[in-house]
């Protein structure tokens, strides 16, 4: 398969990074880092990428048709599952800071105090 | 062992489920098979990081609210609620019944056609926000109280895990099949794996909905007199 296809995992990751690094609010972090979470989505489908293959459901054409890799499927939905739920724990982490500070910009957040 | 001879492997591996797998299952989805069945330890574990992120996510906010404040409707402070137009009320009522079928049919269908628990609860447990659209908030906490989420949720969780201790119970190893596979293409087949799927889908629709409650009641005021 081509490899032109990698390019874009590594395009998201780096996209994503670079949100990260340069974001001034943490909800702008938190959707930064869905991208960069959904660079191994795509990454983990290209590895199990086949040319002319099917999906992996024999529904409606019979066993034996070329099929592309099931188990790299079966990973992203783990995937996607622990992605969206660290999302919605981070999300509330945000709410907590921002109650707490007022703020929700990282340079302003001074450092934790016992 | 190379990169290539890793390749191979899982060339291979890949062939060998998709050639075999809709006869050993009885099932036609075979990364429904690879989840519930195959890999369906992994997926055990998959379902509790959901359910610890729940937990950890609702124990943030609830904390700092405080417990009592989160069993009833809570009120909009300063900010002044805008009236539902007619279009949203009216609009969302048919859309939230052809949103909860979908929803079934995904979850039901889990090792037919593409969906499964996971994506079906996330498609139910999603459907009951169109409820808050359609019907306001407060008849949307009425029809969803915590008390009862909150048991709902750990009962789906818990269904997992007494299928693969049954098995245990019946001298096999842990999450092994106990039910006749019965005939592919139809609802019922494939085992244990549709039973499996409905927990996940309880599990993770109420998951979604507690979540729900907890973000939607941050905005609201508690009332005079809760323990803050």
């Amino acid at each position: 398969m081509n490899h032109a296809a990698f390019l874009l995992p590594a395009w998201l990751f780096v996209i994503g990074l670079y949100g990260i690094i340069t974001s001034r609010h943490f909800v702008h972090l938190i959707g930064c880092l869905t991208v960069v979470q959904s660079s191994t989505y795509v990454l983990l489908l290209s590895v199990g990428y086949r040319t002319g293959a099917g999906a992996p459901i024999f529904a409606d054409h019979p066993v034996g048709s070329p099929a592309v890799d099931p188990v790299v499927q079966a990973l992203v939905l783990t995937d996607i599952v622990v992605g969206a739920t660290v999302t919605a724990l981070l999300l509330a982490l945000a709410l907590q800071v921002h109650k707490r500070k007022g703020t929700l910009d990282p340079q302003r957040l001074r450092p934790l105090r016992p | 062992m190379g990169a290539s001879g890793i390749r191979t492997l899982s060339r291979s591996l890949c062939d060998i489920l998709n050639a075999v797998g809709t006869s050993e299952r009885h099932g036609t989805n075979i990364v429904t098979l690879v989840n519930f069945d195959y890999r369906g330890f992994d997926t055990l574990g998959e379902e509790y990081i959901l359910f610890a992120a729940v937990i950890g996510a609702v124990l943030l906010m609830r904390t700092h609210r405080g417990e009592k404040t989160s069993a009833r409707p809570g009120k909009v402070s300063e900010q002044p609620v805008p009236l539902r137009t007619d279009a949203v009320a009216l609009g969302s009522r048919p859309a939230l019944g052809l949103t909860l079928i979908f929803g079934m049919y995904v979850v039901l269908h889990a090792q037919l056609t593409p969906g499964g628990g996971f994506q079906g609860g996330a498609i139910i447990g999603s459907a009951t926000l169109l409820l808050y659209l359609g019907f306001g908030y407060r008849t949307w906490r009425q029809v969803m109280p915590t008390a009862v989420l909150d048991p709902v949720e750990a009962f789906g969780a818990g269904a997992f895990v007494v299928a693969g201790l049954a098995a245990m119970a019946a001298g096999a190893p842990f999450l092994t099949n106990l039910l006749p596979l019965g005939k592919t293409g139809s609802v019922i087949s494939a085992g244990e794996i549709p039973l499996i799927n409905i927990a996940v889908a309880i599990a993770v629709s109420t998951g979604f909905a507690v979540l729900f409650v907890e973000y939607l009641e941050e905005t609201r005021e508690p009332d005079a007199g809760d323990e803050e």
